[in-house]
């Protein structure tokens, strides 16, 4: 983001609060930190060639002010990366108005924002929301995982229930592996790489009918959340290449789910199931486009000793058409080996997921030790991520963690990245 | 000296009167202490600032508001906390809908993740935001969970006189062994608890640090609960307490949770 991008939102920022000016409280409330993350790879030959996934700084200023039925906040980041000492970057995390139209109860909340719905814990069905898995990996705090996105989300609560609408206007993509802090496989090359082949996916043209809505209705039911999702997008992660154009693209995607969420003896238990209904690919007759879905998760969470918290959650995913999908991977195998290429890799019909989540909270809650990790028994890979924290005081706490990955192939979802293992320190300092 | 006979017979027979109509239930009592202590009015909205202080004397501060609304007198409860301080906590919000009956339902949103979060609420006992009051000790535990009996009539505790209540608790695992509970004779507000482990050893002490009258109502306004094994303490101080202030039910809810309701949160 430039400069003069940066001014103008700080100017509109600064408007809106005058505008509101007479429904709001006069003092404007701020805060923020300051973070130092330093990352290191611990495996060899690592195609990003280099050894320090992430070495940053970082300065996050939060901006609120609010009256009865308005609110403005802001929240903006200046990253000064390390490892690339010209790079210094802005990123805007959320900028919106917030009001409240109490005579129809509705909410209203416009601009850049983060947003979330769903029941699972790291796994994602109806959150069809951007996500940045690049900075998930690499040690960053566990809020950068969703990628702002400039929406506006409107929620009607009715005695039926809550309605809730988003539109996102211009398309906003998941943040995947570039090769240049993390290598991925290249389904093209055949092999896990680095930056030198990345090839940029090519976003969605910037037009009214490529916005994207998402839907959610939501209602309490004997201290249950039921919940109902529709979303008309894209998939948010590149799965569609285009062998004539050589291109790789984010095809067009349906999402339609329910969840179900309450307490169960003595935890919390979740259950959630989608359909992708992959629009470019209804048949599942071209190998290069992700192939319509069903996914289901199941988790549990409860305490199972003071401050010891632990969760399981399994997922399964099934393709849909897989025998259109067979003929069409031979095919694309037949074409591949004629152009000189490797074949192409054959996915299974299903996928299994477990998850399982550990939180340790010592000495007053002032020291967190977390363990997360997710095994598939169906490709058989593995990703661990653990860290320990200690807060030394209300402002400054030290973190030290790990993402370690591991799995039999090298193009499946984490072993891929088996190459990435990193450990890293954070140190924060909040105001 | 013929006046202050006279005075004295007053109080005599005042305390005696007192002790008939007071005295005669244990069970009564702490019931009568734990509506005067957790059902104060029919809702309550207060800024709270928790002192934290380990045995080093380090200090450690959170500021939160606090929304409280009675569902059923003495029974069902919601409350609705938003936090102010430490930084990294700060717009947090928290809901419990408190049942005396079952587990509580327990609700946490993370404003910069947009996360809505069940809580699991099996654990009463653990801390609340890493202080020395549990979960229990913020929303209350139910008198009938334990049985109590009276072991003096005659003590007290900052020149108030008290009741002396042993409690001990009719499950057989439980936080404590007994509790000791000093009640005030006149507000029936508890003004100290000693809480004993399975040994018989003393780890927890409550006091009540400060009493004033808010709204008509007898508040304290002042509290700590001590570690006695950790050395180490935390007082909850309330800079503003208002009773009655007319909440609705449905500010206990997602929506809310979500968009703080500013009216009463600023």
């Amino acid at each position: 983001m430039n400069l003069r991008k940066i001014s103008l939102i700080i100017l509109l920022l600064v408007g809106l609060w005058n505008i509101s000016g007479t429904s709001m409280a006069q003092e404007l409330y701020w805060g923020g930190f300051v973070e130092g993350l330093w990352g290191a790879g611990i495996d060899d030959n690592n195609p990003t060639g280099r050894d320090y996934p992430v070495a940053e700084t970082r300065l996050q200023l939060r901006l609120e002010s609010f009256g009865d039925n308005a609110e403005v906040f802001g929240r903006i980041d200046f990253v000064q990366d390390g490892f690339d000492s010209s790079n210094y970057d802005v990123d805007l995390r959320e900028a919106y108005i917030k009001f409240s139209v109490n005579s129809v109860n509705m909410d209203f909340k416009v601009g850049r924002q983060i947003l979330t719905w769903g029941t699972g814990d790291l796994i994602f069905i109806n959150d069809v929301f951007a996500k940045d898995y690049q900075s998930f990996l690499i040690g960053r705090q566990d809020q950068y995982l969703k990628a702002p996105q400039t929406a506006v989300r409107v929620e009607w609560y009715t005695g039926l229930g809550s309605f809730t609408v988003v539109g996102i206007p211009d398309f906003e993509p998941n943040i995947t592996p570039t090769g240049d802090r993390l290598s991925f496989f290249h389904p093209n090359k055949g092999k896990i790489v680095g930056a030198a082949d990345y090839m940029a996916p090519v976003e969605p043209d910037n037009k009214f009918e490529n916005s994207e809505v998402a839907f959610n209705y939501s209602r309490m039911v004997k201290g249950f959340t039921l919940a109902g999702y529709a979303y008309r997008g894209f998939y948010k992660s590149p799965v569609g290449f285009d062998p004539v154009g050589y291109r790789v693209f984010y095809p067009r995607l349906n999402v339609f789910g329910a969840s179900l969420r309450g307490q169960v003896y003595g935890g919390i238990l979740w259950l959630e199931g989608g359909y992708f209904d992959s629009r470019e690919d209804r048949d599942g007759n071209n190998y290069f486009i992700e192939n319509s879905s069903m996914k289901g998760l199941v988790g549990f969470e409860r305490q199972v000793a003071t401050d010891l918290t632990a969760n399981l959650q399994f997922s399964y995913e099934q393709m849909v058409d897989y025998d259109q999908y067979e003929t069409s991977h031979t095919q694309a195998s037949d074409f591949a080996i004629s152009m000189g290429m490797p074949a192409p890799v054959k996915a299974e019909e299903t996928r299994t997921l477990v998850t399982s989540r550990w939180t340790k909270m010592l000495n007053s809650q002032t020291i967190t030790i977390s363990l997360f990790g997710f095994y598939s028994p169906s490709e058989e890979d593995a990703y661990v991520r653990f860290s320990a924290e200690y807060k030394y005081s209300d402002e400054l706490s030290l973190m030290a963690g790990g993402n370690i990955f591991d799995g039999k192939d090298p193009y499946t979802q984490w072993g891929q990245f088996t190459l990435n293992d990193n450990l890293y320190l954070k140190i924060n300092y909040g105001f | 000296m013929k006046k202050f006979s006279i005075s004295l017979m007053i109080v005599a027979i005042v305390a005696m009167f007192a002790q008939g109509v007071w005295a005669g239930d244990a069970e009564d009592l702490m019931k009568k202490s734990h509506m005067a202590y957790y059902y104060a009015g029919d809702d309550g909205l207060s800024k709270v600032t928790m002192k934290i202080i380990n045995k080093k004397g380090k200090e450690r501060i959170r500021e939160f508001t606090m929304l409280r609304l009675d569902i059923t007198e003495g029974g069902e409860q919601k409350y609705y906390t938003y936090f102010k301080k430490p930084s990294d906590v700060s717009r947090l919000t928290f809901m419990v809908w408190k049942n005396p009956d079952a587990n509580d339902d327990r609700w946490l949103y993370v404003p910069a993740v947009d996360l809505i979060k069940r809580l699991s609420a099996d654990d009463k006992n653990s801390s609340f935001v890493g202080s020395d009051f549990s979960y229990e000790d913020v929303s209350g535990r139910h008198w009938t969970e334990d049985t109590h009996t009276i072991v003096s009539e005659n003590e007290t505790v900052n020149d108030r006189a008290a009741f002396l209540i042993s409690s001990k608790p009719k499950q057989e695992k439980d936080s404590f062994s007994e509790k000791k509970t000093w009640i005030d004779k006149e507000t029936f507000l508890p003004l100290k608890e000693e809480y004993y482990n399975d040994k018989g050893k003393l780890f927890r002490i409550f006091t009540a640090d400060k009493i004033e009258e808010i709204d008509g109502i007898i508040t304290i306004t002042q509290r700590t609960m001590e570690n006695v094994k950790k050395k180490q303490r935390t007082t909850i101080i309330f800079d503003s307490i208002e009773y009655n202030v007319g909440m609705k039910e449905n500010i206990f809810t997602e929506r809310y949770l979500k968009n703080p309701p500013r009216k009463y949160i600023k």
